[in-house]
C-alpha cells in the first residue's frame, strides 16, 4: 500500500497513523477537497472523487452545526457490512484539514480509529509548519502547451 | 484554491459550473466525460435526485497532462441550480479557482439567469471572494433552439456580462462550444495562478 503527501510535513504522521489504527484508506484534504496526503488508492483520479465527496459531506455537517448554532461536530462514522468510514476535521499551522478513515471491521474498528486519529491531530498540529513561501508555477508561455493538452483531450 | 505539489510537479485547480436550474450545467460535464479518452478521466460522480435533477453536485476530475513541466488536473464540479438547494450551491463554490456561468439562451429565462448570477455574487461573497476577481467565463447555451425563442449572444452580454469576460455560444447536447468554454476557464485560472504564485 502506498503512502504519498503533497508536502513533506504530513508524511511521517500518517504512515504512524496508518500502522496503528490498522487503516484500509486514508485522505487528508483541504474543506474544499484538494488531497493533501492519502494512502492505499493507486489511481489519483479515484482520490479525486473520493475527497469531493468527503469534502461535500463534512462541509454538509458544519453548515448544520452553523444553523443550529453549534461548534462544528468533532467526527462522523459509518460502519457498513465490511468497512467503516470515519470522518473528522483536523487544526493544523496550514489551516483546518479534513481527514477520511476507511478501515476493515475485521482488521480494525471504531475505537482504535478515533484513538490514534487524536494522536494523529496532534502529530500534524506539531509538525505543520506556518508559513510557505510562494514559488514560481507556470511559465509565461503556458497557453501553447495548455492549448495542445486540450486539443488532444478532445481529440482534435 | 489551486493545489500545487513542488515535489511531484503536480497542479489541482477547482472549476465550479454554475448557473440556474435546467441550464445545461450537467449537459457539459456529460459531454467532456464522453469525448476525454478514460485514461485522463475519472469516475464521473453524481449526486441527483430520482428525477435526475442535481442535489448537491456533479464532479469530474480530469487530467489535462504537462503544462510547464507540471502534471495538471481539473476538478469540475456543478452546483444544482434550483432555487431551494442554495445552501448546497454554496458549499460548492468553497475554494473554487474558477466559475463557468451557464446561462439559459431562451428569453423567457433571463430573470432566472440574473437571479443566478445575482445568487452567485452573494455566495462568491460568504466565501470572501469578489466575482469582479475570480477567473470567470459565461456559456449562453441552447443556442441551437429557434431564433423566436432565445436572445443572441450581443442581447446576453449586454444582461449579464458586466465585467466583459469572455463568453462562448453553446449547444452542449451536442457539444458546441463546451470545449471551447472549458478551454477559456482553463486559460484564466492558469493565468490567476501563474501570476499569484511568481517568486
Amino acid at each position: 500500500m502506498t503512502t504519498r503527501a503533497v508536502e513533506p510535513w504530513i508524511f511521517e504522521p500518517l504512515v504512524k497513523f496508518v500502522k496503528e489504527a490498522g487503516a484500509r484508506l486514508v485522505l487528508l484534504m483541504t474543506p474544499a477537497g484538494q488531497v493533501l496526503a492519502q494512502h492505499g488508492f493507486s489511481r489519483a483520479l479515484d482520490v479525486m472523487s473520493a475527497a469531493a465527496l468527503g469534502a461535500a459531506i463534512m462541509a454538509s455537517t458544519d453548515e448544520i452545526a452553523r444553523q443550529l448554532r453549534q461548534p462544528p461536530f468533532a467526527g462522523l462514522n459509518h460502519q457498513g457490512e465490511r468497512h467503516g468510514i470515519f470522518l473528522a476535521a483536523v487544526p493544523t499551522g496550514r489551516g483546518r484539514l479534513v481527514a477520511l478513515v476507511v478501515y476493515d471491521l475485521d482488521a480494525s474498528s471504531l475505537g482504535l480509529v478515533q484513538l490514534f486519529f487524536d494522536e494523529l491531530a496532534a502529530d500534524l498540529q506539531a509538525a505543520s509548519p506556518k508559513d510557505s513561501v510562494p514559488k514560481r508555477v507556470l511559465a509565461a508561455d503556458f497557453e501553447r502547451e495548455l492549448s495542445d493538452s486540450l486539443n488532444t483531450l478532445f481529440g482534435r | 484554491m489551486s493545489l500545487v505539489n513542488f515535489t511531484t510537479r503536480e497542479i489541482t485547480c477547482k472549476i465550479v459550473y454554475y448557473g440556474p436550474g435546467r441550464s445545461g450545467k450537467t449537459t457539459n460535464l456529460h459531454y467532456i466525460y464522453g469525448r476525454v479518452p478514460d485514461s485522463r478521466r475519472g469516475r464521473m460522480v453524481s449526486l441527483a435526485t430520482q428525477t435526475d435533477r442535481t442535489l448537491f453536485f456533479d464532479f469530474l476530475p480530469i487530467d489535462l497532462g504537462q503544462i510547464s513541466g507540471f502534471s495538471t488536473r481539473f476538478q469540475l464540479y456543478t452546483v444544482p441550480g434550483q432555487v431551494y438547494y442554495n445552501a448546497t450551491r454554496r458549499l460548492v463554490l468553497q475554494g473554487a479557482d474558477g466559475v463557468v456561468f451557464v446561462g439559459d439562451s431562451q428569453a423567457r429565462q433571463l430573470d432566472e439567469n440574473l437571479e443566478s448570477l445575482q445568487n452567485l455574487q452573494s455566495n462568491l461573497l460568504e466565501h470572501g471572494v469578489d466575482i469582479r476577481t475570480i477567473p470567470l467565463v459565461l456559456q449562453y447555451n441552447k443556442q441551437d433552439l429557434p431564433r423566436e425563442l432565445i436572445l443572441s449572444p450581443a442581447d446576453l452580454d449586454d444582461a449579464l456580462n458586466f465585467r466583459g469576460v469572455p463568453s462562448f455560444s453553446a449547444d452542449a447536447l451536442h457539444g458546441r462550444g463546451v470545449f471551447e468554454t472549458l478551454k477559456g476557464i482553463s486559460e484564466l485560472v492558469l493565468k490567476k495562478l501563474a501570476a499569484g504564485t511568481a517568486a
